[in-house]
């Protein structure tokens, strides 16, 4: 079955005989098809006349600060009658925002997680100052964040650290932004004060001349473009919020190519040809959605290193004795698995009209397994204990086993060495999961030609952690490999070989290629938004 | 774990009141020893009224720090104010390992995860822009007649009087109320109903008779009929009759009455409701907001229930391969049936038969019309076809007369795949389904 248009409403879900109830010549389904900044001038430049304008007055002043508001966060690119399941998670986070704005409350204390998600610098100039009228209205509002012009902008610092997981957990530094800057100790001091940074490359890699070209690209609002990708690069695609970055590269290249190399049933966006399929030969598509809803999935499942652990346990001299197998080490099947909470390590105890209460299994104490599998130890480790660790714990622990190190080595590098290997699959962010994913994809051996396909990978991470994400994906591309990711943050941006701009704007103003080439090129490009924060970052360090 | 109290367009907010009132609030929120995941047992003052960041590597305990500790606290505190029933809606919350916080207001979180799944929410519900939209439309629209396009206007009977009464003085004009408009039939019955309730005169067609003198009138012709409800000359003291009139005209005619210029043969059609002069079956409903909205049936659209789209069979996926002809087994979910003998097949033969097509040629080559049938039936005919009886002991076969629905409908296999054995069935319908 295909989901079509409805045939009778067109897709303007309601009665026609509502539909011919204008105002100003349009009905209500012409105006949700506008973007929140069309609908704003509409609203702006409407003219009611005597009775009308008396009734409208209080319904058009909601309407327009709602309208503003939303613009402010940088959302004008929306339609109105865009659907919500379809919105990423920083346009909802932000969308939530402009409402809280529009409540005019003082004294509450909002906590925000990373706002400035999938913004483009230049839309997170007017983010910052939304931060500051929520603040100004008499609030105090605290913002978990990495991004450099956030923390610049703000009152008050808390630096926590210094590493991650069990090396974490202290106040590093606290103060204005310049007092933590003077801290040598903060990490985050380090770069805001320049004296760490992420290094612009000093060249760019030539690629290896292969490329593939999208013909006639005309999803969503791209206006019947053509883009060549330079293969044997990093490539970054950039554009403001709503500049057609993702309708080019997610909706019509990632699944056209996973349908050719994959055989995936999804139907690519509109576009005409796409040329070159034979440069390559895979194509890893690593998006934010989650690794697994099952509270069963962890990352040690994931990735498929719980496998080769089982096995190393069942190799110990005391479980060949007792003839224990692989499935003995298993907290998902019968033989090895508490049979009290079923390998859970928790009982859910449903309490009616009460709310379900989680208590610890009290046969296994929360270790999941039964005694017989608990009396195995390698290294004086029993897989409980290992499914406890960290993943920088297990790097340590299993330096002896190559292959299941090289697995816990790539989580570690894409800057997951705080995560738990038994931790439950639902708890993680979506930056989370989608370096689960391509920690997985890089433990596997690449082709050489294969074309990897990133979304905001830089998502939650910290300049630190940006840095060395950076060298996990120049490793790819050492090796042969295409690296092409849809970014904002300027460190990547500044360090991809490659770049395509979109824009120049969002929504109907947008879907052009506004500069290709070398970072160095783009920032010579006047008409490109992203280009003039480059050229700034390239002064900034010519000085130095 | 965060639990949501109240509920905002996008998840979840609490509100947290300060610990003891009276107490002058502090400048500060102080946080002692929080060990949440792997704080170590940190103390911070936040200032309050600022902009505040908090930052640091991955995994370092700012999100533990941040919602774990400080937004948790400020959520159960709230929680346990309310009531052991309200609690119970809820959730437990267990109270995150702090010595004590100090400074607390109430917090609302705005976080990333919390988006609505439901395919009926849009930009515009979730900011309440919509429910605004929808009172402006409501309140200040302008209604049209969905076919025509024509402005439909509204008025009370005191309106229709007033514009009546602007006209010259002197105007004759006759008081009309439309019974039959531009139909087909004789209307025999209309002049004694119409003598009945104390008319005296029809105009018919354009011309005025006497109820006496009603024309004989052509069956196969269309006809306007009004009856004349008065005749005046417009005057500033007729003021009582004329509403009279027009409120015993707009009772006869459904709320539509016509003011015809006897001089002029200008014609002014007022409705009392929203309907069009010229459309009097479509009855527009009275405006409200609900109206407009898409989630409500006074307003969504009924085909598709005012989601804007439908899960429709592809056809494509039906006959994925239009080399094959019909009687191959062309239409994938049926292909395994196509032993002549099976119920679809002899269906199949029966639409063929009545339509006048083959079922041997390849569905690439057949025309467009006949293939129409095919897939999405012909409702009007009735198709007799030699369907095998169920279970015969000796074979028989019995003619039964049915009406074709199309291929795509999918008329039994759904239904009879759940009970049967053979998984087949099901499995091709499906696939069908969901390739789509």
């Amino acid at each position: 079955m295909a989901e079509r248009e409805c045939p009778v409403c067109n897709g303007q879900r309601l009665k026609p005989e509502i539909l011919a109830v204008t105002v100003d010549g349009k009905s209500i389904v012409d105006l949700t098809r506008l973007s929140i900044g069309e609908a704003h001038r509409l609203f702006s430049e409407l003219k009611l006349e005597g009775r009308q304008a008396q009734i409208a007055v209080q319904i058009l002043k909601e309407i327009e600060s709602r309208l503003s508001f939303l613009q402010d966060v940088g959302l004008e690119y929306l339609t109105l009658d865009r659907s919500a399941n379809t919105l990423a998670g920083g346009e909802a986070q932000r969308i939530r925002l402009a409402t809280q704005i529009g409540s005019s409350l003082m004294g509450v204390l909002y906590i925000l997680d990373e706002p400035s998600i999938g913004l483009h610098q230049r839309d997170n100039d007017r983010l910052i100052a939304t931060l500051e009228r929520l603040r100004d209205l008499g609030n105090t509002v605290i913002v978990v964040e990495h991004d450099e012009d956030t923390i610049r902008a703000s009152n008050y610092v808390i630096d926590i650290g210094p590493a991650a997981g069990e090396h974490g957990g202290e106040v590093v530094a606290s103060g204005t932004p310049d007092e933590v800057a003077a801290n040598p100790a903060s990490l985050t001091g380090q770069y805001l004060s320049g004296a760490k940074r992420i290094v612009t490359p000093a060249k760019r890699r030539p690629g290896n001349r292969k490329s593939i070209v999208i013909k006639g690209a005309r999803e969503h609002n791209l206006q019947g473009i053509d883009v060549e990708i330079p293969l044997g690069r990093l490539v970054s695609v950039t554009g403001v919020s709503g500049s057609g970055k993702s309708s080019l590269v997610n909706d019509i290249l990632a699944k056209k190519l996973s349908a050719v190399y994959h055989r995936a049933g999804d139907l690519p966006g509109k576009h005409d040809d796409i040329q070159g399929l034979g440069n390559l030969d895979k194509v890893i598509s690593v998006d934010q959605s989650p690794i697994g809803r099952t509270p069963r999935s962890n990352p040690a499942t994931y990735t498929g290193v719980f496998t080769d652990i089982r096995e190393l346990f069942a190799q110990v001299p005391e479980a060949k004795i007792r003839g224990y197998k692989a499935g003995r080490f298993s907290f998902n099947v019968k033989g090895g698995r508490c049979e009290l909470c079923r390998g859970d390590g928790i009982i859910k105890i449903e309490m009616h009209f009460l709310p379900d209460v989680y208590v610890t299994c009290e046969d296994c104490k929360g270790k999941r397994y039964n005694r017989e599998a608990l009396e195995i130890y390698y290294k004086g480790k029993t897989v409980s204990d290992v499914l406890d660790m960290t993943v920088e714990e297990a790097v340590k622990f299993f330096e002896n086993i190559p292959s299941i190190r090289r697995k816990f080595e790539t989580l570690f590098n894409v800057g997951l060495g705080y995560i738990h290997l038994g931790q439950s699959a639902t708890t993680f962010s979506g930056g989370e999961a989608q370096r689960i994913k391509l920690a997985t994809e890089l433990a596997r051996r690449s082709t050489g030609r294969t074309l990897y396909i990133l979304d905001e990978p830089t998502t939650g991470l910290h300049f630190e952690d940006v840095n060395r994400l950076l060298g996990v994906l120049n490793a790819l591309v050492d090796t042969g490999n295409t690296v092409l990711v849809i970014e904002h943050n300027l460190d990547v941006i500044k360090s991809s070989d490659w770049l395509v701009d979109m824009g120049p704007e969002g929504g109907s103003g947008g879907g052009l290629v506004i500069a290709q080439g070398t970072p160095e090129m783009v920032a010579k490009e006047p008409d490109s938004h992203t280009g003039r924060y480059l050229k700034r970052i390239f002064a900034h360090e010519a000085q130095k | 774990m965060r639990a949501t109290v109240g509920s905002l367009p996008f998840g979840s907010f609490s509100v947290q009141l300060h610990p003891v009132s009276g107490v002058v609030m502090t400048d500060k929120i102080v946080v002692r020893g929080a060990r949440e995941h792997n704080l170590k047992n940190i103390n911070v003052e936040i200032p309050r009224d600022q902009l505040v960041v908090i930052t640091g590597l991955s995994g370092s305990g700012k999100s533990s720090l941040a919602f774990d500790t400080i937004y948790a606290e400020g959520q159960r505190r709230y929680v346990e104010s309310l009531s052991a029933y309200a609690r119970q809606f809820l959730g437990l919350m267990e109270k995150p390992d702090v010595d004590q916080i100090d400074g607390l207001s109430p917090a609302i979180s705005i976080d990333q995860k919390s988006s609505s799944r439901n395919p009926r929410s849009t930009v515009g519900t979730v900011t309440e822009i919509y429910d605004y939209l929808r009172l402006l439309y409501a309140r200040v629209g302008t209604p049209h007649c969905p076919l025509c396009g024509r402005e439909v206007v509204r008025q009370t009977p005191g309106q229709i009087v007033d514009q009546i009464l602007e006209l010259p003085e002197g105007t004759k004009m006759y008081l009309l109320a439309p019974i039959v408009d531009d139909k087909k039939g004789e209307y025999r019955h209309i002049a004694p109903e119409l003598a009945k309730a104390g008319y005296t005169r029809v105009r018919v067609d354009g011309t005025v008779y006497d109820l006496a003198d009603f024309p004989n009138l052509d069956k196969q012709r269309k006809h306007t009929i009004e009856a004349v409800i008065d005749r005046i000359a417009t005057s500033s003291d007729i003021r009582q009759r004329l509403t009279e009139s027009v409120e015993q005209g707009l009772n006869l005619a459904d709320g539509i009455i016509k003011a015809l210029q006897a001089d002029t043969g200008e014609m002014r059609i007022f409705s009392e409701h929203y309907a069009c002069p010229e459309h009097r079956e479509i009855s527009l409903p009275e405006i409200a907001p609900r109206n407009f909205s898409f989630n409500s049936p006074h307003g969504a659209c009924p085909h598709c229930t005012g989601l804007g789209s439908r899960l429709e069979v592809d056809p494509e996926l039906v006959i994925p391969n239009r080399r094959l002809t019909l009687a191959e087994g062309a239409i994938r979910p049926w292909a395994k049936t196509t032993s002549r003998m099976s119920w679809y097949s002899k269906l199949l033969d029966g639409v063929a038969k009545a339509n006048g097509f083959s079922l041997d040629v390849p569905v690439a080559d057949m025309k467009s019309s006949d293939l129409r049938i095919v897939l999405y039936g012909a409702p009007d005919q009735s198709i007799s076809s030699e369907v095998p009886v169920a279970a015969p002991t000796i074979p028989t076969t019995k003619v039964s007369f049915l009406t074709w629905s199309g291929a795509t409908t999918i008329p039994i296999p759904i239904l009879s795949a759940k009970k049967s054995k053979s998984t087949w069935r099901s499995g091709n319908v499906q696939s069908a389904m969901v390739n789509g």
